[in-house]
């Protein structure tokens, strides 16, 4: 009875961390980096160690989505079919900043019954500047950071469980205009280092390094507690 | 969104975590892992929960970190004096009979579960478990009771406890006069491949070796165990204290190599709505 009573408290006050979720992205030069944690669990229990979090929409687009899984997947199914009928009309792929406009207005749709999902967009814009952004679940707070021209001192959005953890290693890890490879360094420890604190969040990485000529996607051994 | 997480962090540092207490022939191992969380935040992830009461008595924490340190510290200050009043080692069924005195007095405001092991001369290798509330608990695998060390029957305890978390915020807005909200953390994991891998009459390597195996196996499933997995192993000779860091844990599920796998057959898992 107790137990029962303490399950449904967990998934009302904290169901964006009911599943565990970490999403991270970070700008470079004429790159980007985006990453996520693997693990999917209920609670405490680890009941997945593969999960995808983060989705490509077109070659220069890519959308991690942190929070709840359900919400994540049913969210990704909608902004793909948004993005395919795009594709259809307009004969051409949607612009990062055009994406994210599109996103927020999706999750707004439910401003009072929203998807408890918290997305990370990343993508190469035009002139293939990089662009980052991140939003809460009912766009009432939007962050955005665009890689070169604003030339603001944070370059890096993060999201999910372990996000608090992750703004202080992105703050204390990056460096403005980074090659990719170093990149991919910087964003790898900063999210192995992030998760380790985390009990909900961890079991390895996931990043994908985008750059205007291909997309390379990492898998990431880390600890598996 | 950000505002729910302010408790967390000013949560008591509990230990969800998995602690195990085996008796083989001639003694007992004690293991647990190392994670001290507050709330989903690891606060420490190389916390040694096994601590010492006497030289040859001890124990094992879990639940919150404040109370069962504290109580460890009582019962080490008592046993002090009574070993020095006794004029020869404490027994392990003493120790645990203060543990078990201090935790069932206190009940109302302790949320601590404990394994007590260690060795004496008269009964050999014993193990008790004190979880929340305050029973005394020495759970014999076997009907069997000896008399003297040459002829021990080794018995079997595997820990009840798991970590209690005090959400203070959950409690007053649901006006429910909760103390504590019990998550049973990583020893769920383990009672199904205990009652498969325990056999009696161990020997010290087979029974440290099952050990291991039950609390990384406990680690890999339980979000609230993790770090590293360390063992106490007493018997007559004294006690040896060994840590097996991540790459010395044997490897399960998601890391072992797959054989014959019907997940070959199927394709790629991400969800795709509309097929090109």
């Amino acid at each position: 009875m107790l137990l029962h009573l303490f399950f449904l408290i967990f998934v009302g006050w904290q169901v964006f961390e009911y599943n565990g979720s970490t999403i991270v992205g970070m700008v470079g030069k004429n790159c980007f980096a985006i990453a996520s944690d693997r693990r999917l669990g209920v609670n405490l229990q680890t009941v997945a160690t593969d999960f995808q979090r983060i989705y490509k929409f077109h070659d220069k687009l890519l959308v991690g989505l942190s929070g709840l899984g359900t919400d994540a997947q049913t969210l990704y199914q909608r902004l793909v079919f948004r993005h395919k009928l795009y594709q259809l009309r307009e004969e051409r792929d949607m612009k990062p900043e055009t994406f994210a406009n599109l996103v927020s207005a999706v999750l707004y749709e439910k401003r009072f019954g929203p998807y408890f999902c918290q997305p990370v967009i990343a993508g190469l814009g035009d002139d293939d500047k990089p662009f980052i952004c991140t939003m809460d679940s009912t766009w009432s707070s939007y962050f955005m950071y665009i890689g070169q021209n604003l030339e603001l001192a944070k370059d890096c959005v993060v999201a999910g469980s372990a996000s608090e953890s992750l703004y202080g290693a992105c703050e204390a890890f990056f460096k403005p205009d980074m090659e990719p490879d170093e990149l991919f360094e910087v964003v790898s420890q900063a999210l192995l280092a992030s998760v380790d604190r985390d009990c909900l969040s961890g079991r390895g990485g996931h990043i994908y390094i985008v750059t205007p000529d291909d997309t390379k996607e990492k898998i990431l051994k880390g600890r598996m507690d | 969104m950000e505002s729910h997480k302010d408790c967390e962090i000013n949560a008591p540092h509990s230990m969800g975590t998995t602690i195990i207490g085996v008796t083989y022939n001639g003694g007992v191992v004690l293991g647990a892992d190392s994670r001290t969380s507050t709330g989903v935040y690891v606060a420490n992830r190389a916390s040694d929960k096994i601590t010492q009461l006497t030289d040859n008595v001890y124990l094992c924490r879990s639940g919150s970190a404040a109370d069962s340190q504290t109580v460890s510290d009582y019962v080490r200050y008592f046993l002090h004096q009574h070993t020095i009043q006794l004029g020869q080692p404490a027994t392990v069924k003493v120790a645990a009979n203060l543990v078990r005195l201090l935790s069932y007095s206190n009940k109302n405001m302790l949320q601590t579960g404990m394994i007590i092991g260690g060795w004496d001369k008269y009964e050999g290798g014993k193990i008790f478990g004190v979880p929340l509330g305050g029973t005394l608990l020495e759970l014999p695998f076997t009907i069997g009771v000896a008399n003297s060390i040459s002829s021990l029957v080794p018995t079997f305890f595997a820990s009840l406890c798991g970590s209690v978390t005090c959400n203070e915020k959950l409690v007053n807005s649901l006006q429910v006069h909760l103390l504590a909200v019990i998550i049973c953390s990583g020893s769920t994991y383990l009672y199904g491949f205990f009652d498969q891998a325990w056999k009696e009459g161990m020997t010290q390597e087979e029974a440290e070796q099952l050990v291991v195996k039950a609390v990384s196996l406990a680690i890999a499933r339980d979000g609230a165990s993790g770090g590293v997995v360390r063992t106490v192993t007493i018997n007559s000779e004294g006690v040896t204290r060994k840590y097996y860091p991540e790459d010395k844990l044997p490897r399960w599920h998601e890391e072992l190599e797959p054989q014959n796998s019907l997940l070959d057959m199927l394709s790629s898992s991400s969800p795709e709505p509309m097929v090109s």
